[in-house]
């Protein structure tokens, strides 16, 4: 109830101030200008190809109603056709021969009905193109694509918390000589661009023999200074006295680290992983470059695939789209209170 | 069970000195307190025991074993820390248990030990709580408790109390006590505040920038305390500090007049400091004893006592008086107080400020 008295707060009291129209207006705005592209996407992924380069084009799917017929194969296309007698009916057609079209009525199927074609008009009617999707599964690798995907994110994210979480626990809670030095030269890199390091990147990886590899994607990207600067940020805030406790107790550095540092930096580990899932995920450029093989491509190198030269095909590559799109969009969903929790306890404001 | 000996122990942070060649005996089951104003290295003192920090030269020997070169764990060793240092993210009793089970120690062992530091603690219904659901008087029984598992050779304490209410902090200080009776075991505590000090120690040893002032049970430093710092550190409200010039023949001349015959150490004519506590100066006068005219700046009645603060005349100082019961002196008037000379001390007037009462 509170809730909603704050949501449809206005600032006239009684009726609407000019103040909150123009900020609805900017709100909806926003709002159409967001949801819009994505809206339209969805819909349109649900579409037939026919259908996808109808114009004008229409923002829900629509497809041509189709009937069974006694005594024919299939399903039939439905066309609203002008009977002799001037009466319009919608029959099914069974048959099309130059520029006659034989229909039936399904109750009486033993009378065809010859109409001209410019007598009829196919019957649309609201369809889902659910083929689009299903036809995924089989058409292409899709669950070989998804499988690399995942196996790439899961294992890269893993390798990427345990990597810079060693780092940044270093860089937190040692006192060596250089240690900044060595801080500042991590921070450093992210004002590499990463265009820049491509090819070096590139030909490290090919020399190491991990082209056409799944493990060529991920080692590279296991190292971000982001990462490391995320969490050693949070782990300064990890009182001192709590390892020297651990010390007390016997624990050895790797314990420490393992039982009591990671499990304090939970926060900022979650941020990282929501992070690192997101980057991994949308991937494009590195995998191009590394995977060349259609075995080790990744949902977002397959569906560049459907992009060919001389011919798109469209419907699948809005389905595949949609389906790329959701699991960055449930992570987020899902986890969104931790990254603003985790970014503002680790001190990057 | 242990005895500790410090042997000219060093530590140099950089090129700053923070320990000045410590030496130090604590005796097996003693209760030791190190106390000392904030920064005069007692904490430091009590990292390079405990092996948290290591020393830049001298020797630390336990049981008449030299563990310089032990690790922090190896050192047999347990210790409170001032912020308790709980892990937040386990139960009390994994907190207990968390060092034991680094050892390797058996499960039901583990348990066992567990449960009789809680129930030694009466925090036996706390051991599934996590510490961030604790009372702060809870928390720091479980720093204890976690401590006492290990059954170490020598408790350490860095402040322990300072985090709790004053209320909470003289229960914890008896609990504290009677447990070193139970357990006796080797304690050493570090404090700053004097009554902690004074009500919990066998042996107090007051440190100042470093270097350790003066060891002794907690009445011979305030009976004989060996130089003005120490005097003034132990006792509350402070010692007075009068200067005067000394006589010769045992006495000792104030500035604005009047002399009273002490015994002491000091050559005619050198400027030395007359102490004198405050409980010693009384409203009677007596015989033979130092008279002090003071003009009254402030009173406090605390029910059972009242602190009066006088200023002496021609700006030779403040006086604090502590008499007993309720006075109904006003601000501003003229009274005299009065010392025997039994209880003031003597100590040379220039920097180190040794005692010279003979």
């Amino acid at each position: 109830m509170k809730a909603l008295a704050f949501l449809t707060r206005t600032r006239g009291r009684h009726r609407l101030d000019w103040t909150d129209w123009l900020s609805y207006a900017y709100l909806v705005l926003g709002l159409f200008l967001m949801f819009g592209p994505v809206l339209w996407l969805t819909m349109s992924s649900f579409k037939t190809e026919a259908a996808l380069s109808e114009f004008p084009p229409r923002l829900l799917p629509y497809g041509q109603k189709v009937v069974a017929v006694p005594g024919e194969e299939g399903l039939k296309p439905v066309f609203k056709v002008k009977l002799p007698d001037g009466s319009v009916r919608e029959l099914p057609e069974i048959r099309r021969i130059g520029l006659m079209a034989t229909h039936v009525d399904p109750a009486k199927p033993d009378e065809p009905i010859r109409v001209r074609l410019e007598d009829r008009e196919p019957v649309r009617e609201f369809k889902l193109a659910t083929e689009n999707y299903t036809d995924l599964l089989g058409k292409f690798k899709f669950g070989l694509y998804l499988w690399n995907s995942l196996f790439i994110t899961v294992v890269a994210t893993a390798l990427t918390l345990l990597f810079n979480s060693m780092a940044a626990f270093a860089l937190s809670k040692y006192r060596f000589k250089g240690r900044n030095a060595v801080f500042l030269l991590v921070i450093g890199t992210l004002m590499v661009p990463p265009a820049i390091v491509l090819v070096p990147n590139f030909l490290v990886i090919s020399e190491l023999g991990l082209l056409n590899s799944l493990w060529g994607v991920i080692w590279p990207a296991v190292a971000t200074p982001t990462g490391v600067f995320l969490l050693r940020q949070y782990m300064l805030t990890i009182p001192d006295e709590l390892l020297d406790a651990a010390r007390m107790d016997h624990a050895s550095e790797w314990r420490i680290y393992w039982r009591i540092v990671m499990p304090l930096s939970a926060p900022a580990l979650a941020v990282l992983a929501i992070f690192s899932v997101m980057w991994r995920w949308n991937d494009f450029l590195w995998p191009l470059i590394v995977l060349s093989r259609s075995e080790q491509f990744t949902l977002q190198l397959a569906l560049n695939s459907f992009q060919g030269d001389l011919v798109t095909q469209w419907n699948y590559l809005l389905a595949m789209t949609v389906i790329t799109l959701l699991p960055v969009t449930l992570v987020f969903a899902f986890l969104q209170k931790y990254i603003t929790q985790g970014i503002a306890s680790a001190g990057v404001k | 069970m242990a005895s500790l000996s410090l042997k000219q122990v060093v530590k140099d942070f950089g090129p700053t000195r923070v320990i000045h060649g410590v030496d130090l005996t604590v005796d097996k089951g003693e209760f030791t307190v190190f106390v000392g104003p904030s920064g005069c290295g007692k904490s430091t003192l009590l990292r390079l025991i405990c092996g948290l920090e290591d020393a830049s030269s001298g020797d630390i020997e336990i049981d008449g074993q030299r563990v310089n070169h032990l690790r922090a764990a190896d050192r047999e060793l347990a210790m409170v820390f001032q912020s308790y240092a709980l892990y937040p993210h386990m139960t009390v009793f994994q907190n207990m248990a968390f060092g034991l089970e680094n050892i390797g120690m058996a499960r039901a062992e583990i348990e066992r030990r567990v449960n009789d530091a809680a129930a030694l603690l009466r925090l036996d219904t706390l051991l599934q709580r996590r510490p961030t659901q604790l009372s702060g008087g809870q928390r720091q029984r479980v720093a204890i408790g976690r401590a006492i598992v290990r059954e170490p050779k020598i408790f350490l304490f860095d402040e322990p109390l300072s985090n709790l209410d004053a209320e909470l902090r003289v229960s914890m200080r008896g609990e504290i006590t009677s447990l070193h009776r139970r357990l006796s075991a080797t304690m050493i505590y570090v404090t700053h505040d004097q009554v902690e000090a004074m009500t919990m120690a066998d042996k107090i040893v007051v440190l100042r920038a470093g270097r350790i002032e003066q060891v002794g049970s907690p009445l011979h430093l305030y009976n004989h305390p060996a130089n003005r710092f120490v005097a003034g550190f132990i006792g509350s409200p402070q010692m007075n500090f009068i200067d005067a010039q000394a006589g010769d023949a045992g006495t000792v001349a104030l500035p604005f007049g009047g002399s009273l015959t002490v015994p002491h150490r000091a050559s005619t004519g050198q400027a030395v400091v007359l102490g004198v506590r405050p409980e010693h100066l009384s409203l009677q006068a007596a015989p033979g004893a130092l008279a002090l005219p003071l003009e009254v700046s402030q009173v406090e009645q605390l029910g059972g006592l009242s602190l009066i603060y006088g200023q002496l005349p021609q700006g030779a100082g403040r006086v604090t008086v502590q008499v007993a019961g309720q006075v109904g002196v006003q601000l501003g008037e003229r009274l005299t107080v009065f010392a025997q000379p039994a209880t003031c001390h003597v100590f040379a007037a220039d920097e180190a400020g040794l005692a010279l009462s003979a």
